[in-house]
């Protein structure tokens, strides 16, 4: 049996995007060579489009007023010789397989799911130079997932694969694994021997960096993050919190606690930003708790100690929480159950500088705000440019779960709600 | 509501069916096999493989008693019983349909008889003689074969005109016979009638018989049968077939094609139609292709995950063993193994005399495709074994890799071959190359020994045969 034939648009002299007009046949017809299939129109002329071989039409593509270029598939045909239902075939016996395979998959419907494809059972030819394996090592191997391609030459008599050459593989790649924490198939940092540009010290990293270096890379390669960047106008916030300190010492507040207010009150407006996806990525969980994890430097690294129910506290109560993690954070001393459970995590910079950065995501939750530093600027009023303190903040979500239109308003609301914070009343 | 629910329906008690519904249930599955016929083994069993290769036996006999009055023994002409016949050759199927009930009861299979169709992607109808009932499943597995290409304008009726299956029912023996379609089926059918008797015409559209196969290996079968028949036609058409009160009156078209000619019966064998069109699989969801054949991936899955299909209704070759291999695999999947169709090659056997056998690649495929081979081929003129068994027109060639020496492909025509090509099947899945067989002892006399000296010539080393360096 050979294969169906593809019919499609030959030159048409330069003419592109052409109509079909008329078809005339239909699928079964069986067709002579040179006989008109179709009739095209373009803007100059109708054009006959002739069948290039005699044979039985299996299948039409095209439909009238589709536009066509040279080159669109327009029907599939089977040839004469082949079509003829008295062709004797070799009844029982195939020995072209890996052709046959081709010919059952429905070519002309590429939209449809093909299974049959990827079916091994055909394909001997093309496996004669692939891996030199006995049908119960490449079973083992299908076990363990090793693709034996990957073993280039095997300890067994002319470099056949034994299990043990699977196994020794299995174990070199666990290793690699282990030591670059890459992953992806994504080949590593080459290895530079520094020494040869003058002195260089080996200082082990701490267990802390190195977590967060394994939890980092996880977050770059699984989310697709966007950082999105907005102003608030922290002056009247600022001229309140400098007088609430002023009169109770015993109470200083930081600029760090509203925030956390405001992100609470945008948790509760904006719920999608309170989720985490589930482990099928199928589905979102919504979080009924509002817990917002600060990013903490510490000697050792970077913790994120968690403030449990932070919409129900205070300001003052979220000072006093603030500065009771942060104080443990420092001394090593937060248990693994103050870091976790967060909604959403902020990462402060503003004490230090910066007018934006872009912070990653504490995955599995779906966002994170940074905040850096607030500076003066002359704000355009409508009539005039007056001083306001604008405080910069960048929020980076996770596209999968949340999209830019919802994150630009989630950063207003707390723009908003930090430019005016009565707002946090409502 | 189902009426039955269980959490593997096989449907289809063919070779793939069997052996998936076995598989399956040696892994723990709870099985039930849906079977029209009252007895499982499918067309393989009961009309097909297995019959024809008992029929086959006795042509043998026939020959062979024939060609040693030459070698001073003679029996004097055979007398042929056909009712005596006939049951003999249901009774091989009979034991084995017994052999199978008794393994599928042994392993708590429900067997349903009755058509079946699915319903939806989860249920199944079943219609047979006791009325109609609906299966539930977890996961099904199609084994639902495929059956004889009938073509619509013959005198598919009348009961001169037959299918592989009329030719096995063995009710007469036609004086004149003519095959349509020299394929596999096709030619063992007209080795057993050309013993029984009937004079045989064979058809064929191609410009060899066996289509596919090389033709240094049809070569040896086609100049026997060539003296033993009426006539072989190639490249030659029917034209069309006209029901006479005499006969068939059979007219041919074609370059070669000889006048119209009146038989007593016609045996259609021009292939097989899968039946994926036959099963409700638009109910279910399941893809199936213009052909009928119902795509899978290698673990034999269809586009629906937890439908699997096997055998001749996912695609060529159809074979007994191709469908009871990835029957295996089915049930190997639905029971959570990591199992997949890796075979790298479906040997093809034709019981004729001499028979015909490959696998892997042929030489044919090999220039079209390509690639650099080397040949070797040993005839079996210089076996001693076959010169013993009065027979001297056998070949055994292999074909390897020019650069490693591995074996891609081999075949053999001769007495016997059939039982020669497992070894050459072992040889392609176990990756040896033509010094691997060559340094195999084989044992003297016998056929199998010509599969080493073919890797021999390959490698240069034969001494059985005396090749001029090149």
């Amino acid at each position: 049996m050979s294969d169906l034939i593809e019919i499609k648009i030959p030159d048409l002299g330069g003419a592109d995007e052409v109509e079909i007009v008329e078809i005339l046949v239909q699928t079964g017809d069986a067709v002579e060579q040179e006989q008109t299939l179709a009739v095209m129109e373009s803007d100059k002329a109708t054009m006959d489009l002739p069948a290039n071989m005699a044979g039985t039409i299996q299948e039409i593509i095209i439909k009238v007023g589709d536009k066509v270029s040279q080159g669109t598939l327009v029907a599939m045909l089977r040839p004469s010789a082949v079509a003829d239902s008295n062709k004797t075939e070799p009844a029982v016996a195939e020995e072209k397989p890996a052709e046959q395979v081709k010919e059952e998959a429905p070519k002309a419907e590429p939209v449809k799911q093909q299974p049959a494809e990827t079916k091994v059972v055909s394909e001997p030819v093309e496996r004669a130079g692939k891996a030199h394996a006995t049908p119960s090592i490449r079973m083992f191997a299908r076990e363990l997932g090793v693709d034996l391609v990957k073993i280039p030459q095997g300890t067994g008599r002319k470099g056949r694969i034994l299990k043990e050459d699977v196994q020794a593989f299995v174990k070199k790649v666990m290793a690699e694994g282990i030591a670059q924490s890459g992953g992806a198939g994504i080949s590593p940092i080459p290895v530079v021997d520094f020494s040869q540009f003058g002195e260089t010290e080996v200082k082990p990293l701490s267990k802390i960096k190195r977590l967060t270096g394994d939890h980092m890379v996880r977050v770059c390669l699984n989310l697709p993050m966007v950082t999105q960047h907005d102003e608030a106008d922290i002056t009247e916030m600022e001229d309140f919190r400098k007088a609430h300190n002023a009169n109770s010492p015993e109470y200083k507040l930081t600029g760090l606690v509203f925030i956390i207010k405001a992100l609470t009150a945008a948790l509760k407006q904006f719920p999608q930003f309170n989720s985490s996806l589930s482990a099928d990525g199928q589905s979102l969980i919504f979080k009924q708790y509002t817990n917002v994890g600060i990013a903490v430097e510490t000697p050792n690294g970077l913790v994120v100690p968690v403030i449990r129910d932070a919409e129900q506290k205070s300001l003052n109560e979220l000072s006093a929480a603030l500065i009771d993690l942060s104080g443990k954070a420092r001394e090593g001393k937060l248990p693994p159950a103050a870091m976790q459970g967060g909604s959403m995590s902020i990462s402060s910079l503003g004490g230090i500088g910066g007018t934006a950065f872009t912070p990653i995501v504490n995955a599995p939750e779906v966002a994170i705000l940074g905040v850096s530093r607030a500076k003066m600027q002359p704000v355009w009023n409508g009539k005039e440019f007056v001083p306001r303190l604008m405080l910069p903040l960048d929020l980076t979500y996770d596209h999968r779960v949340i999209d830019g239109a919802e994150a630009a308003r989630f950063l207003v609301a707390i723009t908003q709600s930090l430019g005016d914070i009565r707002r946090l009343l409502l | 509501m189902a009426d039955l629910h269980t959490e593997v329906l096989i449907l289809g008690g063919g070779p793939g069916g069997y052996t998936a519904a076995f598989r399956a249930a040696d892994l723990g599955k709870q099985v039930t096999l849906v079977e029209r016929y009252p007895v499982i083994g499918g067309v393989c069993l009961n009309v097909g493989c297995i019959p024809s290769k008992a029929l086959l036996h006795l042509a043998h006999i026939i020959h062979e008693a024939e060609e040693v009055e030459s070698h001073g023994i003679s029996f004097g002409k055979p007398k042929i019983d056909l009712d005596k016949i006939r049951s003999w050759k249901e009774g091989v199927s009979k034991a084995l349909n017994v052999g199978l009930a008794g393994l599928a009861k042994q392993r708590n299979i429900k067997v349903v008889q009755g058509v079946g169709s699915f319903e939806s992607a989860n249920s199944m109808l079943v219609e047979g003689d006791e009325g109609k009932q609906v299966i539930s499943f977890d996961d099904v597995i199609i084994a639902a074969g495929s059956q004889a290409t009938q073509i619509p304008v013959f005198p598919n009726d009348d009961p001169r005109l037959w299918d592989s299956t009329g030719a096995l029912n063995l009710t007469e023996i036609p004086k004149k016979l003519l095959i349509v379609g020299g394929g596999i089926i096709g030619l063992e059918m007209a080795t057993v009638y050309h013993a029984l008797g009937s004079e045989i015409s064979v058809v064929e559209l191609m410009d060899q018989i066996i289509p596919g196969c090389d033709s240094d290996l049809v070569r040896p079968l086609h100049k026997r049968i060539k003296k033993q028949y009426k006539n072989i036609w190639l490249e030659t058409k029917v034209e069309s077939i006209k029901a006479l009160k005499s006969g068939l009156k059979v007219s041919f078209s074609g370059d070669k094609a000889p006048d119209a000619e009146t038989f007593d019966a016609v045996l259609v064998a021009v292939g097989r139609r899968p039946n994926g069109l036959k099963v409700g699989a638009d109910k279910a969801g399941i893809e199936v292709n213009d052909m009928g054949f119902i795509p899978v991936n290698a673990q034999q899955q269809t586009n629906v995950e937890h439908i699997y299909a096997i055998g001749d209704i996912v695609g060529n070759p159809m074979l007994a063993h191709k469908a009871a291999h990835e029957g295996r695999v089915a049930a190997e999947v639905i029971s959570g193994e990591k199992s997949a169709f890796d075979a790298l090659t479906i040997p093809a056997v034709a019981y004729t005399d001499p028979e015909v056998t490959w696998m892997g690649l042929t030489e044919n495929e090999a220039k079209k495709q390509g690639i650099e081979y080397d040949k070797g081929a040993f005839p079996w003129a210089a076996s001693g074994r076959s010169l013993s068994l009065g027979r001297n027109e056998g070949l055994t060639k292999i074909i390897c890799e020019k650069e490693t020496g591995r074996v891609l492909g081999a075949g053999m025509v001769g007495p016997n071959a059939g039982e020669l090509i497992a070894e050459a099947v072992l040889a392609l899945e176990m990756g040896a190359d033509a010094e691997d067989i060559g340094l195999t002892i084989h044992p003297h006399p016998s056929l199998s020994e010509t599969f080493a000296f073919a890797a021999e010539v390959v490698t240069g080393s034969i001494t059985d045969l005396y090749i001029k360096k090149r």
